[in-house]
Order: C-alpha cells, then structure tokens, then sequence
C-alpha cells in the first residue's frame, strides 16, 4: 500500500509536464515584452493617429457653417431652455459638455424618454450621417429633431421662431445673418427659418472636436523613431491591447480612421433592450432620410450645385436590418452606458459580447466570435482607455454663454 | 395500417390542416403562411439572452417574436398576428379547423395586433404573465390579390415537462463535444486559410494602384479606371472615370456598366450604390458614389455591356 502511494507513476510525470508546459504557454503569451512593430503595424498606427485627421470640411449645404458670429448665436441657442414646450430643456440636457456632450443614462431623458441612448457631438462634423440609424444627413438637420421631439424639447417650428423673434439680441443676429424676419403665414418661410437656427446650432457643433489622447502621444511617439518599449506613455498592458485592438480583436475594421470610427452601419446583434423589441437600426433609417425635407437633396440646402454623393448613392436592403452607425472610440470613459439603447452598462460587458459574437435577433450579426482569453480582453479594455483626451475646442464653448441666456447648464435637470 | 399511416400523417405535417404552421426545416425554424415563408424564432431576452425558440418558450416574461421574410410578398402585406388561449383540447395538435370551430375568438385572445404593413423583419414584443398551452394566428394578405393566407401554430409558455430534461442534456454534451471538435477543426482551417493567404501573396498577381489598366475576363474590352481621390483611402466618397476601348484601342460608347464589389474575406459588399454614367468624353465613364468602409483588400466588379457583348473585369484594391 505505501509502495502504491509512494511511486511516481509515468502518468503523473506526463501530466505535470503537461501542466507546466501550459501554464510557461500562457505566462508566455501574457508576459512576454512587446516585440517590435512591424511595418504594417506602424502604418495602422498612422491611420489612427489623430494628426491625421483631415482638416474640416467644408459643409457647403450652410452658409453660416464657418461663421463665427452664426457658432455664438448657435452656442447660445444649445444652451438656451426657452426653446423647449415647458422652459426647462436645452440641447444641453442630454448633451452635457462635462460628459463629452452625452448624459451618462441609458437612453435620454427630456420631456419624455428618448428612444436611443445619447451619442456625444464631438467630431460629427465629419460624419455623412447623424443618429444611431443615420436618420439625418447633415449636422444641422440633425439639430432640428429634437427640438420637435415630443419625448425631448416637445416644441414647434413656430415655438422656436417666436422665441428668436421675442429676444431682441437673437432678432438681430438673426436678421444679420440670414436678412429679414420670415413670414410665419407661409410655410416654406417657416421651414427655412427652422432650418436657419439648426444651421446656428451646427456652426457652434462643428467647434467640438476631440484632442489627442494618450494613445495619440505614444503613436507620434513610436512613428518618430522613439524606443517603443522605454516610454512612460502606454503601459505593457495596454500595449498587449493595442496590438490585439489593430490585431486579433479586429476591431479597426470597423472603428478605423483617426475617430475610429468608419461612420457607416452594421448589424452587431446586441441584445434587445429590457421591454422593448430589437432595433430596426438602418433599415427604417435609411427610408427616413431619403424622406427627410431637410436632407442633402431637399430646399433648404444652401450649395446651389449640391453634390449629395452620400445620399444619392445610399444602398439600401435586407443586410441593414439592425446596423446601426460604428459609434467613435474616443472617450469611452465619459459617454458610458453604451450600444444602441445603452443597454450595456460597462465597457468589460461590450467586449464580452464582441467575443462571442452571438447570432443576431433580427438581420445577421456581421461580427464573428473572437475567443479571446479574460486577460486579453483586460489588456484591449486597458487599451481603450487611454483613447480619452479633452474635448479640442476653445474651453469657452464648453459651458453655457456667460450672461444673457438662461441655462441649466447643472445637467441635472431630467425632467420626468 | 390505413390508419396507422393516416396518424403518422398527422404528426409528421403540421402544416397539412391548416393553411399554414411553423415547421422546422434543416435546422432553420421557419413559418409558412400560404406559400409566404418566414425564419420564425422567439426570445426571451431578459432571462435567456440570445437563445431562440422555435414553438415552445420554457419561461414566463417579455417574449419577442421574429419573422425574418424569405419572401418579398411578406414586405408588402398587411400581416395581423392574434394570440389566443389553447382551448381546443388538441394541445400541440390544434389546427386550423380547430381555431375556425371557436365561437368567440376575442375571449380567448390576449393580444391582437390589427393588419399592418411592416417591410423587412415582423416584430413583436408579448408579456406572457401565465404558463400554459396558446396558438399564435398570423394572416397575410397578398397587396395584389387580397387573398388573405393564415398560419396556426399551437406552442407552450413554460413548459416544464421531465421528459425533455434528458435529451436537452444529452443535445447539450453533444453540442459542447462537436464545439470542442469544430473549434479545433476551425483552427486548422485557419491555418490552410493563412497559408493559402500567404501562397496568393505571393503568386504573381498585383494589386490596383489607384489608376491602372486592365483587359476584361474574356479579352473583349480593356478599362482604364482613375480615382478622382489619390492616393485612394477609407471612409471617403468619391468618383472614378473608366475608360473603356476595344481590343484595337477604339473608345466604346452607350456601353451599360455596372459597378460593385466588397471584400471576399469579410463576405460583406461596398457601403454603397456606386451609379454609372456615360460622359462627353467618347468611351469615358464616371462612377460616383464609391466609398471603402474598411482597410484591407477589396475587389471591384465592373460589368459592361454592349449590344450582346457582355463581358466584366474584377479590379483589385488593396486599402
């Protein structure tokens, strides 16, 4: 009997082995140092950088978009809480400066609940398409919705116009702006003076854009021939994140350029929010904007030769049943909860799911399973945070105008 | 046997009383209303995530019903789906007949939503507060005949029967065992996959710069395509011009051309609907509206059509 107990068997040689073989594989895989970047890294690292950003477009669809004196009368209209049905919301309600211009809850909270969760405004200026679903063209479109929303500002056109008229300071600056006060009994007046505030309000968003991050810091770093591995600007863990995110993770096939973000719609298969059916996403997006009278196409355009490209050549169909817009990576620590209805309370939770990638409940998830281990996950998670940087803007635009204009700008204010 | 082979009918067909069921075919869950067919699934979000059902849901709470169409008349029909109480006595064997032979459908339905045209995807969002035995009703009515089709299918709300214990265990060892053996197939194919990347790498074939010419698959045209944005990059939309001559280098004009393409490894086309339009200058040809949504490496597929020579030629792109 002790002889049995005593003897080391070939089996438990084998499997102790096999065990210390495992277990030096997987120290191996998550200690080993970072290895050089290869070329074709270094040129990922290029694409993301946020000194490649391009510098902004013109929007040529509004006159005002680059005139400063339309960004201060846009500013003040963001802030101002008149413009809604009872006084008390403002574009500044949802879109908090001090949140990266977003709310921190599930989904906006106005007059009523919205029916999305609030995306920041920082950089849209560059995207083709505003709303999760893409159901607006152009930063001032955009701008016009929620003033008509019943669950946000719960306004009107003629609301909104009676305000501009009934302030001596916003009549001047409009009249000065866009000439004289419109005709409120003709309702293609009405429409273009509507349009004409959105416009004011787009001059001030186009303001908003991010900085560089940390991230940005260690690429400028690494591209000018700096010692990638004895610089104090990225850990080892984030690092092992950074190659997974260009890597394993694929992430940059959707959040690639300097927003990593690509603007355009997929179909990830998140879960459907609590009480609610899954969200049609693009599908339904896609037949708004073509029927928006504020899109590219529409009157109220300012480009006398307008090119509309992204509207004109839209593909529609089955595959956008559910996509919704690649949201920004820059600030994820500030504009949490997150997905479509921010359904997904934490970052780890939004990985979870891209690394199992299940079957979508309507449409077709794009995403595939990604098996990446728990640590790996931590790193990309690790990785993802040092994406935040201060919003690029003059820090005057980043609160409500000094005087003059109500505000609540506290952020506090929900409504019920 | 006349009616041993009549009952074996009965059970194998569901669809065979009605006008219509929900029936499984090759693993794919799928409702026939007339000859409109849907993919038919239902969740349970809340308490059992991405998991689907396709009759019978084993909990209580916010049910969401899903019928992907496989038929476009399903997009233009006005659809109205009725949930009722199963109080036919026939449990799982309920059929249309038996639906008909109620008096007073209303008292028995818990949620009735009126005829509705919905394109695309069928959703509905139902809050069972009760275990038991239903039948869902769903009608179709054809926007150009006004023939009005209708499926019956009978399922279960919290079933809890002892019997499919064993075998969902059993189907579960069985599931984790081929994922086990497929993970590690996968694997491998990964590998053929990554060498096979490496051996067209490496093969003698170039990739577009972004203004290059090349002879069409059957030799009839040679294109000349210039990208109005050099160098070529993501996220960006622009215009191309083609050029397109014969083999003896004459411009081709009123040719039809279409533009698509999309990346063969990510099994996705382009974000867009590129148009294309014939310019002034003879055998030039403007597309407009191409955008890439993604680095990596994409193929462009031109069609080109004149009088009965059709002929096409695959650009590709690396980004």
């Amino acid at each position: 009997m002790t002889s049995a107990k005593q003897r080391i068997r070939p089996w438990m040689v084998f499997a102790i082995a096999a065990i210390t073989l495992l277990l030096a594989y997987e120290g191996w895989l998550r200690f080993a140092p970072p290895v050089d970047w290869s070329d074709e890294e270094l040129s990922q690292f290029a694409s993301l950088w946020i000194g490649n950003l391009p510098s902004l477009p013109p929007d040529t669809s509004n006159a005002v978009a680059d005139n400063p004196a339309a960004a201060a009368f846009g500013h003040q209209l963001f802030f101002d809480a008149r413009l809604s049905a009872n006084g008390m919301i403002s574009c500044s309600t949802c879109h908090q400066p001090v949140r990266h211009f977003t709310d921190g809850l599930p989904k906006g909270v106005a007059l009523g609940e919205s029916k999305r969760n609030t995306p920041s405004i920082v950089g849209t200026a560059y995207s083709p398409w505003l709303y999760w679903d893409g159901r607006k063209d152009s930063q001032w479109a955009q701008a016009l919705a929620p003033l008509e929303d019943p669950n946000e500002h719960g306004s009107s056109r003629l609301h909104v116009l009676s305000i501009i008229a009934s302030v001596s300071d916003y009549r001047k600056t409009y009249q000065a702006l866009f000439g004289a006060a419109p005709n409120l009994e003709v309702q293609e007046e009405v429409d273009r003076a509507f349009a004409n505030i959105g416009k004011s309000i787009a001059a001030y968003e186009r303001l908003l854009l991010p900085g560089e991050a940390r991230f940005d810091q260690y690429v400028e770093h690494v591209l000018d021939g700096g010692d990638h591995l004895h610089q104090e600007l990225l850990s080892k863990e984030e690092i092992r994140g950074l190659r997974l995110f260009i890597g394993e993770a694929r992430c940059t096939e959707c959040h690639n350029g300097p927003l990593l973000t690509n603007n355009e719609f997929h179909n990830t298969g998140p879960l459907s929010a609590p009480g609610e059916l899954p969200d049609r996403g693009r599908i339904d997006g896609v037949r708004d904007v073509l029927a928006d009278p504020f899109n590219c196409l529409g009157l109220f355009n300012d480009d006398p030769e307008p090119s509309c490209a992204e509207l004109r050549y839209v593909r529609t169909g089955v595959e956008l049943i559910a996509a919704t817009r690649t949201p920004s990576l820059r600030n994820l620590k500030n504009t949490a909860p997150f997905q479509r209805k921010g359904q997904t309370a934490t970052l780890a939770a939004v990985l979870a799911h891209y690394n199992k990638a299940p079957l979508a409940m309507i449409g077709h998830n794009e995403a595939t399973e990604l098996n990446l281990r728990g640590w790996e996950l931590r790193a990309l998670e690790a990785f993802l945070n040092t994406l935040g940087a201060a919003i690029a803007a003059d820090e005057k635009w980043l609160h409500a105008p000094e005087k003059g204009v109500r505000s609540d700008s506290d952020g506090e204010n929900h409504g019920d | 046997m006349c009616r041993f082979g009549w009952l074996l009918f009965l059970v194998l067909s569901p669809v065979a009383f009605g006008h219509g069921g929900v029936v499984e075919e090759d693993d794919l869950c799928v409702i026939k209303i007339g000859y409109l067919r849907a993919h038919f699934k239902i969740y349970v979000p809340a308490e059992r995530q991405h998991q689907e059902y396709c009759e019978d849901i084993p909990v209580r709470g916010d049910s969401v019903f899903v019928m992907e169409y496989q038929h476009d008349g399903l997009s233009s029909a006005e659809i109205d789906f009725r949930i009722i109480r199963n109080v036919t006595g026939k449990g799982k064997f309920a059929r249309m007949q038996d639906v008909d032979a109620i008096d007073d459908l209303d008292a028995i339905t818990i949620r009735y939503e009126p005829p509705t045209v919905v394109p695309d995807v069928y959703t509905l969002l139902q809050p069972f507060e009760e275990d038991g035995e239903y039948i869902g009703i769903i009608s179709a009515r054809n926007s150009d005949t006004q023939v009005v089709y209708t499926a019956v299918f009978p399922f279960e709300v919290g079933y809890t029967g002892l019997g499919v214990w064993p075998w969902i265990i059993a189907a579960l060892f069985a599931l984790q065992l081929s994922y086990w053996f497929m993970s590690r197939r996968a694997r491998q194919s990964t590998n053929t996959l990554a060498l096979l990347a490496v051996a067209a790498l490496l093969a003698p074939y170039s990739i577009a710069k972004a203004e290059e010419s090349w002879v069409s698959d059957s030799g009839y045209f040679t294109v000349t395509f210039r990208s109005e944005l050099q160098p070529l990059a993501i996220n960006r939309i622009h215009s191309w011009v083609l050029h397109v001559e014969d083999r003896d280098g004459n411009p081709i004009t009123d040719a039809e051309i279409t533009v698509n393409g999309g990346m063969p490894e990510h099994n996705h086309g382009l974000p867009t609907a590129p148009q294309v339009n014939e310019t002034s200058k003879a055998g030039d040809y403007k597309v407009e509206g191409m955008r890439f949504h993604m680095r990596g490496y994409w193929e462009i597929r031109i069609q080109i059509d004149v009088g009965d020579q059709r002929d096409s030629v695959m650009v590709p792109l690396d980004l």
